[in-house]
């Protein structure tokens, strides 16, 4: 092999590739605005909804209320976001007006369970909603709020009445004290979409350049004229190989850089509007981060690249080029999800799932956890799946039919049929 | 003869293997040579065994038997000397849509290894020739089929290869556009160059060609100039010798 050879070819690829409109948009105008893009409508539009849902006001019909307890019903009807109609309806009624979305609650006052029933006018609350409607989930919330409100302060005059202290009364109580810093918190986003966009972008920008440089050279009819060139076979094949992994790479880094930008930029602002605070989310990354996530970008596009041009290569045309390429693309969503646990780091286990591995080791680099002797695991093993992918390129490529597009059948009619020992001839250097 | 010759096929095969029908013998020991300066002519119905041979001679396939060399190297043990001695034209080798014209020149001229110094001039002294200035810059997916063509035959020679093969060039050409394939070609080897010229056009054969095989079935069955021809069969246009010849294997209609 020539490598100035596989350059010029290489040159010649990519120069005819950032020319194509479909290679484009898919390697580089969607990794750069789509995501980004859709990640803002995705949070707007649902801080809009919320905001509806919270202006909202929850109607209610409350049914039979005690008198003993009128301020409850004064606090109830006190509150602004909650509605009380004054309807009289049966608890059966009321329910069949949920359902059909005229009430959001029922408020329900029945007499104590037995064992509560020693406690004078003691009460308790039934809330009838629908918990697979929002605004009905939330007139649950505010009742609730405030019936908990209303007994804690009736708790705490009985217990000043019986000379209880808040001390024994309560005995023990639950403190919350949220130690995450903002930075920690925005790592918690950026390693929930970070990874996941990093390994769907890489293999999205592999897609459309490994069936063009295989399937579509055969269909515009400039296979044979690549055939007559006087680089060698494994020239053309490799400079193929480096422009596919490139417009991977250039696909993982661009979507990772838009993304980082948006969430600083977009979310970030959004989140703090939405009441989480100027500081609650904010989005850094580590140092150390970025080579790890460029090396992680590296292996799957090599990877990638390989893996779709093994099977591009059976392809006669664009369209069975997609057919046959595209389940490689669904196929790396499966192990990324093994990863979407928030609170799991990269094992030995996790090191030795490709895909997966590279997930997990870009989320742990987000968080600032460098596992060495793991990130070394999960490359060497994603190196290995590129090294066999390679080998098993080789070993197809060696057959003539294929080479030179003869050959009719996918990649596993092609592995059963030359595994029977079918007569084949080699393919030229 | 053949000490001077720059292609030289011997007893050359090539089998395909069908599912269906079994062993197909698209070459079946064929020998012919061809020196420089000369055009050499394979004519052929179609799927006579035209292609197969050129694509052989091209490095594009192997052969299954015997042996082919083009100055001086054999395909199958030196296939990237043999292709930087080439130039391939077909019907199949199309050009890069996406690249202008003078891209697609400067492209083929590197890749074929002709001096990177004189790449540039090389070009031009092309686009001068074959007049292609005014849309050297254009996207060759802009232009006419003509003007494409003019930009194939330039992608061809390049690289200024000795040896060219044309491979039924002027299918689906209009007349003009054949006729001014034909002059190049003569021009080609009035030059010098080696030229394997595949048709089954018989007045082409007969206006372009210094010598013609009759393929048939993958076999050649007669070789030599048109006058040889003539005076093999008794017959004097091309078409009535061709139809003699394979008759003469066939057995009359």
């Amino acid at each position: 092999m020539d490598w100035n050879d596989v350059w010029i070819l290489y040159r010649r690829e990519l120069r005819s590739a950032l020319r194509e409109r479909a290679i484009v948009v898919n390697s580089i105008l969607m990794p750069l605005f789509l995501y980004p893009v859709m990640l803002w409508v995705m949070f707007t539009g649902l801080m809009f909804v919320a905001g509806l849902t919270e202006r909202a006001n929850s109607r209610l019909v409350v049914l039979d209320a005690p008198s003993a307890h009128s301020d409850l019903m004064d606090t109830l009807r006190g509150r602004p976001s909650l509605e009380i109609r004054e309807d009289r309806i049966s608890a059966d009624s009321a329910e069949v007006l949920i359902r059909v979305g005229r009430l959001d609650a029922v408020v329900e006052f029945l007499p104590p369970a037995a064992e509560a029933r020693g406690v004078e006018e003691n009460f308790q609350v039934l809330i009838r909603y629908d918990r697979s409607v929002e605004r009905s989930r939330r007139a649950s919330d505010r009742v609730e709020s405030v019936v908990g409100d209303y007994r804690r302060r009736w708790v705490e005059r009985e217990a000043a009445v019986l000379e209880i202290s808040e001390v024994d009364q309560q005995q023990f109580r639950i403190v919350e004290d949220n130690v995450s810093s903002g930075r920690q918190m925005g790592a918690l986003v950026m390693g929930m979409l970070i990874p996941l966009f990093l390994v769907l972008m890489v293999a999205l920008g592999c897609l459309v350049p490994s069936i063009d440089s295989t399937a579509g050279e055969r269909e515009r009819s400039t296979w044979e004229t690549l055939m007559t060139v006087s680089a060698s076979r494994l020239s053309v094949v490799t400079a193929k190989y480096f422009y596919v992994a490139t417009l991977g790479i250039l696909a993982g880094v661009l979507n990772v850089t838009a993304m980082f930008v948006s969430l600083g930029a977009i979310v970030g602002p959004l989140l703090a509007d939405a009441g989480a605070g100027p500081d609650a989310f904010q989005f850094s990354l580590p140092l150390l981060a970025l080579p790890v996530m460029i090396v992680a970008a590296i292996a799957l596009a090599l990877f990638f690249a390989a893996a779709m041009m093994i099977l591009a290569a059976f392809a006669r045309t664009f369209k069975d080029g997609q057919a046959m390429v595209t389940p490689v693309y669904w196929l790396a969503l499966l192990p990324i999800l093994l990863g979407q646990q928030t609170d799991q780091t990269l094992t030995p286990a996790i090191a030795a799932i490709p895909v997966a591995n590279a997930a997990m080791m870009i989320r742990d680099a987000i968080n600032g956890v460098f596992l060495w002797p793991l990130i070394a695991e999960t490359l060497a093993v994603l190196f290995v799946m590129v090294a066999g992918c390679l080998l098993l390129a080789r070993a197809v490529l060696q057959f003539e039919d294929l080479l030179m597009g003869s050959f009719d059948g996918s990649f596993w009619r092609f592995a059963k049929q030359r595994l029977r020992g079918s007569n084949v001839t080699e393919g030229t250097r | 003869m053949t000490e001077a010759a720059s292609v030289r096929v011997q007893a050359l095969q090539k089998s395909f293997w069908d599912e269906s029908r079994g062993e197909i013998r698209a070459v079946d020991r064929i020998d012919f040579d061809c020196r420089a300066g000369e055009v050499f002519g394979l004519l052929g119905a179609n799927g006579a065994g035209k292609t197969t041979t050129l694509r052989i001679l091209a490095t594009i396939l192997n052969p299954t038997g015997g042996t082919a060399s083009l100055n001086g190297h054999d395909v199958r043990s030196e296939p990237e000397a043999v292709r930087r001695s080439l130039g391939f034209f077909s019907a199949s080798t199309a050009l890069y849509p996406r690249l202008t014209g003078r891209e697609t020149l400067e492209f083929f001229a590197r890749i074929n290894r002709y001096p990177a110094d004189q790449v540039s001039r090389r070009v031009e002294e092309l686009i001068e020739r074959f007049g292609i200035a005014e849309y050297a810059d254009a996207r060759v997916e802009k232009l006419s089929s003509g003007m494409k063509q003019k930009i194939s035959i330039a992608r061809t020679i390049v690289h200024d290869p000795p040896v060219l093969i044309f491979d039924e060039p002027t299918v689906g050409l209009d007349v003009m556009a054949a006729l001014e394939m034909q002059s190049v070609i003569r021009e080609l080897r009035d030059e010098g160059k080696t030229i394997i010229f595949s048709t089954h056009i018989m007045s082409e054969a007969e206006k372009l060609c210094d010598r013609i095989a009759i393929i048939h079935q993958g076999r050649i069955l007669a070789l030599g100039t048109l006058e040889q021809h003539r005076q093999a069969t008794g017959q004097h246009y091309l078409e009535d010798i061709f139809v003699h010849e394979v008759m003469a294997v066939e057995g009359s209609p």
